[in-house]
């Protein structure tokens, strides 16, 4: 029904009076007086009270809206064409190779983030060593060179290219010689680059320098054998291992390989089934496979050529002539019991020796192929081309650049300036070459005294491929555009050279369809993608031939004690040079992730020292931290002393590769130069010599991430047995069985959590861990951890969420372990150390101390066994930190990311790019801990969920994991009977690190076993 | 109360000669009706000096964050929690004195209370300043308070003792703060009726309109009785709850259960140390020594001598566990406080608490000014070592050996400390010189009954045991307020 009523206010209403006609037309019943207020009446207007609540109202609500800030604008451009194969958010993995291992590179948004071992590398099967680990940050290195230059102003790629051309032009009109200088170069491609490159100029010569050279090793190959190769050698073929100073589970030519391959005859599987090889190992300094050994013999660089002349004798049976006992009576003692145990294992043993000498090379020789070792653990017919320097080529191509014969130099991966021996001779010589250039693509300290820099394209930007093992190529693609202005030096090359093809890229492929494809069965285009896809091929191997030592050993033994009676001279201290595991040759000195990785043994960071005994330390009376100058082969440095068990009496060790001067900021000046100790010496360089030492009175503290050594017989951190002992007893002190105490049942306060699902848990074996940090770098990389340079780790505040603990234990007249500082105080012996490593992270316990103590909530415990860190809850109280009893808790003390004072990798833009944009940096005052890779889970559990199944065992793996060269790190779901971490913490010798704490650990540890018997040293 | 006699062989509580209520309004209140005195003025300079550097060094940690100081992975609390325990601590002689002892009707507690009372707001003050800035984010502070908030549905975890600690901290000031104010009322009044212009008319607001009839002073007494009954438990809670920060704790040398009783003791012995040294100054600044006599001085000391033996048993009881217990950590960090690298830390701790405050056995020891007030602040030192002792010589050699690490200070850490100190005595000051130092309405009850002048008319008056009045006379001796002279004739 429609109504037709009318409401009215009031009489003037209805009526319609004139005067509320004329008030009607107004929205407000009185005007608002603002030409009043304007004129200059303000708010003595006619009607000031309301007029100033308006006003007031106006005012608060204008300064509100005023006040709203602005939001951050970040210029997140979608893509306006997306890329095939790019998803944001989602990561793309291409395969690649880093030093001939075979290697995935994750991308994300198109920028490499992480390097990961490619699960089928024949090499290692996956593990990569940290330094390739690292590799992926000097990508983003803000210090590389953005472009050509030319005495050291900026140059265009054309210009270098006229320029180069004309002056090689008319060099080789000149007929005076030309070099390529390269550290060694196991791709293919590049070698036929260089090859062309030589066919074209036939004046040029290419010669390989590797600042740490094997040059030793192939020469005595040729002596013995009439094959200047380096053998490929087989760890896991060996029952008894006998290595003289050879690093081979750190440094020494194939690490990463080799620790998989040790670690086969020592790990878990080899246990349960009775078998674990022997490892004896003769070193002057502690080195991380000395470390590692069963037994340990400290002997001085100058024993070691009579160690190994006794060896032979006690081997073969006849006394070599000039063969003495040793006066070190205890290593005198090991070489008979060690020849023995290789007899006993004859063609299973292997020996090895890190000299780069040939005569003792050639001595090892004649050792191995008495004990035929020769096409068992060693293999020469499919040998190992990651090394091929001639240090003898190069000293003469030094003398010959003095001497004006050389006219163009090329340096490729080659820092001479810096890590030859006499680079004064260098620097003299190069001023009369002509046409000098570099491919650096920092201006170090080669580069920086040539006429050009053509600055190379990181391996991450580059096409090329690796052969680092005869039969085994894997191919190298870019995964990312070139940074900077840069140009590959093979591409450089064959522009130079006027190839016809000018293309890298092309030339690789060519050359892989004429030559390699076929090595793997492959051919055409669908050969090509697939090996994009697979990331190498393998060829079959080379037959194995016969060798047997037939060489007269007489002059060689001579050549041998005149050296060790040079270096035994006089009082002088005996200095052994060493490479450590993250700086290796200081190449990637400007790497802070290297930088800050804590040296396995030393735990030293940032720093090179010199590496004194114990007892030498007393009787010279340093103290750690005091600085020492070092003097012999005419060379001098000061580098602060540090005490160092295990490290033979009389020597010192110091490591190359640092001293950097034009590494970058991160690198320059870190440690002492100690490459020009280096002497050369029948063609090779030697890497010990004789020094004299004085107390320069300064003390320059070193940064350690742990300064207590010893585990003060604390047996439920650490367990260990010996091999007799576990072959009686599995279990031994675990005591798992019947008889095992179970911490949890007086239960009181906890609240069980139910894992309904998943429960994450670990175990790691310490007898497969070698303790090489791979790990910690691996966690840095997915992380972002942050790198907080030398002073904050000197202040105990590095920020690793893994550490790999290492403590000594010391014989007492073979007692065994001595692991009390008030009892080591007494002891006289202090060489005859064992070591174990504890990769210690957070335990995830299930009842976790950190929990229950966090004010705020900001650290619980999830459905599937984690505990988890709510960073941007935390109030930074640090009592859960304080509560942790394994010490695994970071603080951001400082805000690592835009301190100025701690200017590090991470601030700049560009570096930044390097982040894992699945893990959130953390801000200052903010605890923050291991989360077991939290978002790697995330990730599986996800693409299992896409793929409508359920997560399988073996889907996930934990950065540390997934890196360990030695697979001592299993990670997976407690829940799943049959997941491998299951199968792995049902072993006997599982033990939880504190578990009678009752915090009930996620983290079940393997008991370290030695290979020894009791009876013996 | 006035009416009766009291025994003579109590020593007096006010001595002096003509001391009526009006002189006793009249020297209570001369430091704050006149103009400082140089003493003052100094005492305020370098006061407030060190308050200046509180603020610089509190801004700086601020500024540049928790790394300022000297801690790292394995120490994550040192000289902030050393602190702001020790400071609780000396907070605690406050209420004990104005609650305990009203209760239990100790009547000398009224010359002392008003300034215990005042100390302990200061030094809680002090102790809620530590707990804001050690934190990582300091601005995030009302965190751990239980206050509904729009992150959906996160709560604080009440399972953690440092949420106890937000909870006893604050109660505990608050409590304090108001029963401090309710006794300072009838006081304020006085200030009031005797003050002119616009100081009158600011006491007069915070005297709450004080009438001085019967019903106000009715309700004024029952107030306090309340609150006092409110504060006792508190003296206990407040450190048995700082204790369980650590007691709750895994850290061996934390994880104790005599923890509770051990500190309560222990703060009660620092905060009576703290009241000696400030008193025994204060005094003889303001002129006090007939209203704060030499029992005072000798009662206090007596309570230090039984809280300082409390400790010490509960030192020698923490080592027997730790023994008797055979867990192998336990022993380790005992043992580690004498042999291990802050061998030191630990001597000045047992040697500052137990073996120096077993001299007040000695009665010469007791009543000497000089020596009381030396080992007043022997105790405070011993205190603060106590709780560096217990928290970083404990955190710096837990578990795990590989994470064993040195805590070094910076000056940072050394500013905040000292400049904490700085902030208590620019604020106990300040306190002089607006508030009477003392209770006066409560030391003018007792005149009548407890002074030197009732006492002595008693005398006078004879027929008093022979025995007792030579007990007295006696113990008149060592008062530095009283002339024996006097005493000679009768």
């Amino acid at each position: 029904m429609d109504s037709n009523k009318k409401y009215w206010k009031g009489l003037e209403e209805l009526n319609k009076t004139p005067e509320f006609v004329e008030k009607n037309k107004h929205e407000f019943a009185e005007p608002i007086p603002i030409e009043d207020v304007l004129a200059g009446g303000g708010l003595g207007g006619k009607t000031p009270r309301r007029d100033f609540l308006k006003a007031l109202g106006f005012g608060v609500g204008a300064v509100t809206l005023a006040a709203c800030q602005k939001v951050p604008v970040h210029k997140s451009i979608p893509y306006l064409i997306k890329p095939e194969d790019v998803t944001p958010g989602v990561a793309n993995y291409y395969s690649s190779t880093y030093d001939g291992h075979a290697i995935l590179v994750k991308t994300r948004e198109g920028r490499p983030i992480k390097i990961e071992g490619n699960p089928n590398d024949i090499l290692s099967k996956g593990g990569l060593s940290g330094q390739a680990q690292a590799s992926v940050l000097d990508l983003y290195d803000v210090n590389r060179l953005k472009n050509p230059m030319k005495d050291k102003s900026d140059y265009g790629w054309g210009q270098a290219d006229d320029f180069v051309k004309s002056e090689l032009a008319a060099i080789k009109a000149g007929g005076k010689k030309i070099a390529i200088i390269s550290s060694t170069i196991s791709s293919p491609s590049t070698l036929a680059v260089i090859a062309d490159f030589i066919a074209q100029f036939p004046n040029a010569k290419h010669i390989s320098y590797d600042a740490v050279s094997y040059t030793g090793i192939i020469q005595s190959n040729q002596n013995s054998f009439n094959k200047a190769v380096l053998p490929h050698y087989s760890f896991d073929k060996a029952d008894v291992i006998v290595s003289f100073g050879a690093d081979f589970l750190g440094t020494w030519i194939s690490p990463a390989e080799f620790i998989r391959q040790y670690v086969q005859n020592r790990n878990n599987k080899s246990l349960q089934s009775k078998k674990m090889s022997r490892h004896i190992q003769f070193e002057t300094g502690m080195s991380i496979t000395g470390t590692n050994a069963d037994v340990r013999i400290p002997i001085k660089p100058s024993e070691e050529g009579m160690a190994l002349i006794n060896l032979y004798s006690a081997i073969s049976g006849t006394a070599l002539p000039g063969a003495r006992p040793l006066k070190n009576n205890i290593a005198d003692k090991a070489i008979t019991l060690v020849a023995k145990e290789l007899l006993a294992a004859k063609g299973k043993a292997l020996v090895v020796a890190g000299s780069n000498d040939v005569a003792t090379q050639v001595l090892v020789n004649a050792i191995n192929s008495l004990l035929g070792s020769y096409g068992n653990t060693i293999d020469l017919d499919n040998p190992s081309h990651q090394y091929a320097g001639n240090d003898k080529e190069f000293a003469d191509f030094v003398s010959e650049m003095k001497g004006g014969e050389v006219d163009a130099l090329f340096f490729l991966n080659a820092n001479p300036v810096y890590d030859y021996y006499n680079s004064k001779d260098i620097i003299e010589g190069l001023k009369k070459v002509r046409l000098k250039v570099s491919f650096a693509d920092h201006s170090d300290e080669t580069a920086s005294v040539c006429n050009i820099i053509a600055p190379n394209n990181y391996y991450l930007e580059s096409w090329g491929d690796d052969n680092a093992i005869e039969g085994y190529y894997t191919i190298l693609q870019p995964t990312i555009n070139p940074v900077y202005d840069t140009r590959q030096a093979e591409h450089s090359l064959l522009i130079w050279s006027d190839n016809a093809v000018k293309d890298y890229y092309t030339y690789v492929r060519n050359n892989w369809d004429k030559n390699l494809l076929a090595k793997g069965g492959l051919s055409g285009r669908g050969g090509w993608e697939t090996l994009l896809q697979t990331g190498f091929v393998k060829a079959a191997e080379n037959p194995k031939g016969a060798y047997t030592f037939g060489r007269d050993l007489n002059g060689v033994v001579q050549t041998v004690l005149d050296h060790s009676a040079q270096l035994a001279d006089g009082d002088k201290v005996q200095l052994q040079l060493y490479q450590t595991v993250a700086m290796r040759d200081g190449k990637r000195a400007n790497n802070p992730w290297l930088q800050e990785l804590p040296d396995p043994v030393s735990k030293v960071t940032w720093d090179n020292f010199a590496a004194v005994s114990p007892s030498d330390m007393k009787k010279w009376g340093y103290e750690d931290g005091d600085v020492i100058k070092i003097e012999g082969n005419g060379y001098a440095i000061s580098l602060p002393a540090l005490s160092q068990p295990g490290q033979t009496q009389g020597t010192i060790s110091v490591a190359v590769g640092y001293g950097r001067t034009l590494a970058g900021p991160v690198g320059n000046n870190v440690g002492k130069n100690a490459f020009p100790f280096h002497s050369i010496r029948n063609g090779t360089f030697q890497t010990s010599a004789t020094v004299t030492l004085t107390k320069t009175g300064d003390n320059s503290p070193l940064s350690q991430t742990q300064t207590h050594h010893s585990i003060e017989g604390r047996n439920s951190i650490i367990k260990e047995a010996t091999f007799t002992e576990y072959l009686k007893n599995p279990a031994v002190r675990t005591g798992n069985g019947k008889d095992h105490k179970d911490y949890n049942e007086n239960n009181l306060f906890w609240q069980d959590y139910d894992h309904p699902q998943y429960n994450w848990v670990m175990a790691i074996d310490l007898n497969a861990c070698t303790g090489c940090g791979a790990c910690v770098v691996a966690c840095s990389a997915e992380n972002n951890v942050p790198v907080v340079g030398k002073a904050e780790v000197g202040r105990r505040r590095e920020m690793h969420w893994i550490r790999i603990d290492r403590y000594y234990s010391f014989n007492d007249n073979g007692q065994g372990g001595v692991t009390k500082e008030t009892e080591i105080a007494k002891l006289e012996d202090l060489d005859h150390v064992r070591v174990v490593y504890q990769p210690m992270l957070c335990q995830h316990c299930d009842h976790a101390p950190c929990e229950t103590v966090c004010p705020v909530l900001a650290t619980v415990h999830s459905s599937e066994g984690l505990n988890q860190m709510a960073y941007n809850r935390c109030v930074g109280t640090r009592y859960c930190a304080n509560n942790c009893p394994y010490k695994v808790r970071r603080f951001n003390w400082f805000n690592y990311w835009n301190d100025s004072r701690f200017e590090n990798y991470l601030q700049n833009d560009h570096t930044l790019l390097v982040l894992n944009p699945d893990v959130v940096t953390r801000f200052r005052g903010v605890m923050e801990k291991c989360s077991m890779c939290v978002q790697r889970i995330q990730a599986g559990k996800l693409k299992a969920k896409i793929e409508k199944r359920p997560v399988k065992d073996g889907d996930i793996k934990v950065a540390c994991q997934q890196t360990c060269p030695a697979n001592a790190i299993v990670f997976g779901n407690a829940n799943d009977p049959n997941s491998e971490v299951s199968k792995a913490l049902t072993s006997e010798r599982t033990y939880y690190v504190l578990e009678e704490l009752g915090v009930q650990p996620g983290i079940g540890y393997q008991v370290k076993i030695r290979n020894i018997s009791e009876t013996e040293a | 109360m006035a009416s009766h006699s009291e025994s003579i062989i109590r020593e007096p509580l006010i001595t002096g000669k003509d001391i009526t209520y009006a002189k006793i309004t009249n020297d209570i209140l001369r430091p704050v009706e006149n103009m400082p005195g140089r003493a003052w003025w100094i005492g305020f300079t370098i006061a407030s000096l060190g308050a200046c550097l509180w603020v610089f060094s509190v801004s700086w940690t601020f500024w540049y964050g928790i790394g300022e100081w000297g801690l790292n992975k394995t120490v994550g609390w040192a000289w902030d929690i050393t602190g702001f325990v020790w400071w609780v601590g000396i907070g605690h002689a406050g209420t004990l004195i104005s609650a305990i002892l009203l209760l239990f009707r100790q009547n000398w507690r009224n010359s002392i209370n008003r300034s215990a009372e005042a100390m302990t707001i200061f030094a809680v003050i002090c102790a809620a300043t530590y707990v804001v800035s050690h934190m990582g984010r300091p601005w995030l502070a009302y965190w751990p308070l239980p206050l509904p908030n729009q992150f959906g549905s996160i709560w604080i975890n009440f399972n953690s003792p440092l949420v106890w600690d937000v909870f006893a901290i604050s109660t505990y000031f608050s409590v304090s703060l108001v029963f401090w104010y309710t006794g300072l009322l009838p006081d304020l009044a006085t200030i009031r009726d005797r003050a002119t212009g616009i100081r009158r008319k600011i006491y007069s607001v915070c005297s709450f309109g004080w009438t001085g009839s019967v019903k106000t002073w009715q309700r004024f007494e029952t107030v306090c009785l309340i609150l006092a009954g409110i504060s006792t438990p508190l003296v206990l809670s407040v450190h048995t709850i700082v204790s369980m920060d650590f007691a709750t704790s895994l850290v061996p040398g934390w994880h104790t259960t005599i923890f509770p009783p051990y500190f309560v003791a222990g703060a009660i012995f620092s905060g009576f140390a703290m009241v000696q040294t400030l008193l025994l100054v204060a005094r003889k600044v303001l002129g006090l020594e007939n209203y704060i006599t030499m029992f005072h001085i000798e009662a206090m000391n007596k309570i230090i001598l039984l809280t300082g033996s409390i400790v010490g048993v509960a030192y020698l009881t923490e080592f027997f566990i730790a023994y008797y217990s055979g867990g192998e950590y336990e022993q380790y960090t005992f043992l580690n406080r004498f042999i291990g690298p802050y061998w030191w830390a630990g001597c000045m701790m047992y040697g500052c608490n137990v073996l120096m405050t077993q001299l007040m056995w000695f009665k010469k020891v007791r009543t000497n000014i000089q020596i009381s007030w030396v080992l007043s602040i022997v105790v405070n030192i011993g205190m603060w070592f106590e709780r560096f002792v217990i928290i970083v010589t404990s955190l710096h050699r837990d578990f795990v050996p590989s994470s064993w690490a040195m805590f070094y200070p910076t000056w940072v850490d050394m500013s905040v400390f000292v400049g904490s100190i700085g902030l208590f005595f620019t604020m106990f000051l300040l306190f002089i010189r607006v508030f009477p130092s003392i209770a006066m309405a409560e030391v003018k009850l007792i005149l009548k009954s407890s002074s030197e002048q009732a006492k002595k008319k008693l005398l006078e008056h004879g027929g008093l045991d022979k025995e007792q009045v030579e007990f007295y006379k006696e113990a008149l001796v060592p008062f530095d307020s009283v002339e024996m002279a006097d005493y000679e004739k009768i």
